[in-house]
């Protein structure tokens, strides 16, 4: 029940903390050795710098495409499998546990063994990617499925629904909002994924920026580096929520 | 009786779960224009024998056939309408109508045609876009309506259709539902646990009793259509009424006594 | 197979019961995911690739504490990756309770901080790391202080969200037995957000232990994380796969040991999926 001129109040009140927040980096800047930190104003003006030359660009885009691709392919292949397991009860049964101790695993840790069969590219490192960020799509997605209303299904069935369109309307359509659930989450550990295979594996994009810089002492770029890819997961995961309530949108009081 | 335009013949049907007998011995023949009520106390199976009639739940004896075909599945022609409503939550008011056509595989044209007349028929126009969580119970059951009418049934089967709605919504269905049957008469047979309601819409009442329950009655309403709430004040009315209400009483009553001599 | 469920009778020649026959069908599954493993990689891969059987060799040395020389240690790169995920979670889960409670009774707090603590839970912990270096050197603080920082951000907002939507019935009832501001931080708003610390419990585990091996691989700990990289790049992949094993085991038997918690503890709570 806040009013509008508490809600302004309390916007000015976070931008004051932002403010105060650059404010602090400044000056912790200015009384540290470049080598470890580097003051707001550095920072920035290193952000201008690497856009201006296109370095940044460059690495955000071999960035975005590894995560475009891996994400996708966790997305489908998630979705696909996580479908078949909800109607292959044997099947399930058997894999769950395994499925399980894989989403609990750090897939950082497979990364060497990818490698080993995969190679350095950029083949290995989507794979990488896509593991990352498959087991809660495929998990969520399974979980929905299996949990369609007993009575919408027997709806479908006095209709006479033949199975493909029992799919279609009834199953698929209600657990969309679940594959989004996974699918944000999803989101979130692909974006590890690309940095852990840019760093274990052939260095592009951010990750490399990470560490060349890190490597020159150079705290300032490495500052932005990381402030860069703080602004695209914070967008990424508000693009994840936004996708996750729309196809949420029918579920009551949404 | 209308045996010689008997559109529905349920023939020494049974049904026993596991070791669970819930009905036996049950004998009715449906015309094709008329509404049957069932009525009994709760778990006499008259859920249950409805799913038998629209072939979702195989009976264990006897046997079930529409229009001298003999069920096996949900037949064509036959629709129902369910307790829960059975709305889809991801469809709008006009895609949950349209559905039972498009699994049908009808035409476009078809499907605009009929979704639209029936969301009027209900009288839910303008709600074509709303979504089911937007809608009070009343305003979804209209849905469920139109929806297993748009598909033009030979065979209406309603289970319970009003029990999960208020009163006043209730009575105004109750008398909608009516007009509509008058308009367009069909076999109906409307499952319910309210004895008014099974006297309001029936041309006969069914009165399923005992354990396992079979048919223990079969009264004729003898009430003039069209029906209009002065039937409530008729003495015919209250006569049928009294009638199920004492056989069902009875049974309400043993089984108290039942429990009573357990403790 | 029909999507719809069907009523089956299980046939009366199987005389296990429905649990037995679960376990029967998934270890039957994971032997045949091992063979397709032995098979493929036999096949298709070079020779030093991992698979089943010289996994299954390795193993006994391995666990006896026989690494191939001039690797890291096994059972010491195994409990300084214990000890750390354990400090972190000890460190995080502390230091993200007192935040969370803080910014989930304190506008001000709230206001403040939000912005910050939403936006390094966006970000990959893994992008510190190397920034953390700068800062701290090649020392086993980095990892100490990414373990910490991976547990404390899912515990601290999580607690927030528990901590914000506690039932405004729950204050009223305590400020009507006048209790104390500490009252009803760590006696309401702390039980009542116990589930949503179990819930961010789960995310904290995985945040811990691939900051916990990332940091190792960066700063060359001794570790797992080390370990599983070093016998990587020198062809020692069984013995890596020995190590790999063990990091999916800990991430498990940590969230097993949540799980069995949150029913001791929070029998009170039923976990809605």
């Amino acid at each position: 029940m806040t009013t509008s001129s508490e809600r302004l109040r309390g916007s000015l009140v976070s931008v004051a903390g932002l403010i105060v927040g650059a404010g602090i980096w400044e000056l912790v800047g200015r009384h540290t050795q470049q080598s470890s930190f580097a003051p707001f104003s550095k920072t920035i003006s290193a952000l201008w710098g690497m856009t201006k030359s296109g370095q940044l660009p460059r690495a955000l885009e071999s960035s975005l495409e590894l995560f475009g691709a891996g994400l996708g392919i966790a997305i489908v292949l998630g979705f696909f499998i996580g479908l078949l397991l909800a109607r292959m009860r044997t099947l399930r049964i058997g894999l769950e546990p395994y499925i399980l101790m894989l989403y609990a695993t750090p897939m950082f840790a497979l990364i060497p063994f990818i490698l080993s069969l995969f190679g350095f590219e950029f083949r290995a490192k989507v794979i990488v990617v896509a593991l990352f960020g498959i087991w809660p799509i495929l998990i969520n997605t399974l979980e929905g499925a299996r949990s369609v209303n007993l009575d919408l299904l027997e709806v479908a069935r006095s209709y006479r629904s033949t199975e493909p369109k029992l799919w279609r309307h009834v199953i698929i359509p209600y657990t969309l909002p679940y594959t989004m659930t996974g699918v944000r989450q999803g989101i979130a550990r692909s974006l590890i994924g690309v940095i852990a295979s840019e760093y274990l594996l052939a260095a592009t994009g951010l990750g490399n920026l990470i560490l060349t810089y890190t490597n020159q002492f150079d705290a300032a770029h490495v500052l932005a580096a990381v402030l860069v890819i703080t602004l695209v997961a914070t967008l990424l995961m508000m693009l994840g929520r936004a996708i996750e309530n729309y196809f949420a949108r029918w579920k009551a009081g949404v | 009786m209308t045996s010689s335009g008997a559109r529905i013949h349920i023939d020494g049907v049974g049904k026993q779960f596991g070791a669970l007998r819930v009905f036996e011995n049950i004998e009715l023949e449906i015309g094709e224009r008329e509404i049957v009520s069932v009525v009994g106390p709760s778990g006499c199976g008259k859920t249950t024998l409805l799913r038998c009639i629209d072939g979702l739940v195989e009976t264990t004896e006897g046997e079930i056939r529409i229009d001298g075909t003999k069920v096996v599945g949900p037949p064509r022609g036959v629709a129902v309408v369910f307790q829960h409503f059975g709305l889809f939550p991801w469809k709008t008011v006009y895609e949950n109508v349209a559905y039972g056509l498009r699994l049908a595989k009808a035409s476009k044209a078809q499907i605009a045609e009929s979704v639209q007349r029936h969301i009027e028929l209900v009288g839910l126009t303008g709600f074509e876009k709303a979504y089911p969580y937007q809608l009070s119970g009343g305003m979804q059951q209209r849905t469920g309506l139109a929806r297993a009418l748009a598909t033009d049934p030979h065979v209406l089967l309603m289970d319970e259709p009003f029990a999960a709605i208020d009163a006043q919504t209730r009575e105004i269905l109750q008398f909608e539902l009516l007009r509509i049957w008058e308009s367009r008469p069909m076999s109906m047979v409307f499952v319910t646990h309210s004895i008014e309601e099974a006297v309001l819409m029936g041309d006969r009442v069914v009165v399923l009793r005992g354990r396992p329950s079979s048919i223990h009655e079969v009264i004729e309403t003898g009430l003039p259509r069209p029906r209009t709430r002065d039937v409530f004040s008729t003495p015919r009315f209250n006569e049928v009424r009294e009638q199920v209400w004492s056989l069902l009483m009875h049974e309400a009553e043993q089984a108290e006594r039942e429990l009573q001599e357990v403790r | 197979m029909s999507a719809v469920p069907q009523t089956v009778a299980l046939p009366r020649t199987f005389a296990l019961g429905p649990r037995a026959q679960r376990t029967l069908i998934r270890i039957a599954t994971g032997v045949i995911l091992l063979f397709l493993w032995e098979v493929l990689v036999r096949w298709l891969a070079p020779p030093f690739v991992a698979r089943p059987v010289t996994i299954a060799r390795a193993l006994p040395h391995v666990l006896a504490g026989h690494v191939p020389l001039a690797t890291p240690p096994f059972w010491g790169s195994v409990e300084a990756t214990v000890i750390a995920v354990f400090e972190g979670l000890a460190i995080g889960t502390v230091a993200g309770v007192l935040v969370g409670l803080t910014m989930g009774r304190l506008r001000l707090a709230d206001r403040l901080l939000r912005f910050y603590l939403n936006a390094f839970f966006a970000m990959p912990i893994l992008a510190m790391v190397p920034l953390m270096t700068l800062w701290l050197g090649f020392s086993g603080s980095v990892r100490l202080a990414i373990v910490s920082l991976g547990a404390f951000l899912p515990i601290c907002l999580n607690v927030y969200d528990g901590t914000r939507s506690l039932p405004a019935n729950y204050v009223e009832v305590a400020q009507s037995y006048h209790a104390r501001w500490w009252n009803v931080w760590f006696g309401i708003a702390l039980p009542a957000s116990l589930p949503y610390v179990l819930a961010g419990f789960r995310l904290a585990v995985g945040r811990v232990l691939v900051g916990a091996t990332v940091a190792e691989y960066i700063v060359s700990l001794k570790g797992l994380g080390y370990l599983i990289v070093y016998d990587g790049r020198t062809f020692h992949q069984p013995v890596m796969m020995v190590a790999v094993l063990v990091l999916a085991l800990l991430g498990v038997a940590i969230n097993v040991a949540a799980d069995v918690a949150t029913r001791r503890l929070l029998p009170w709570y039923r976990r809605s999926e």
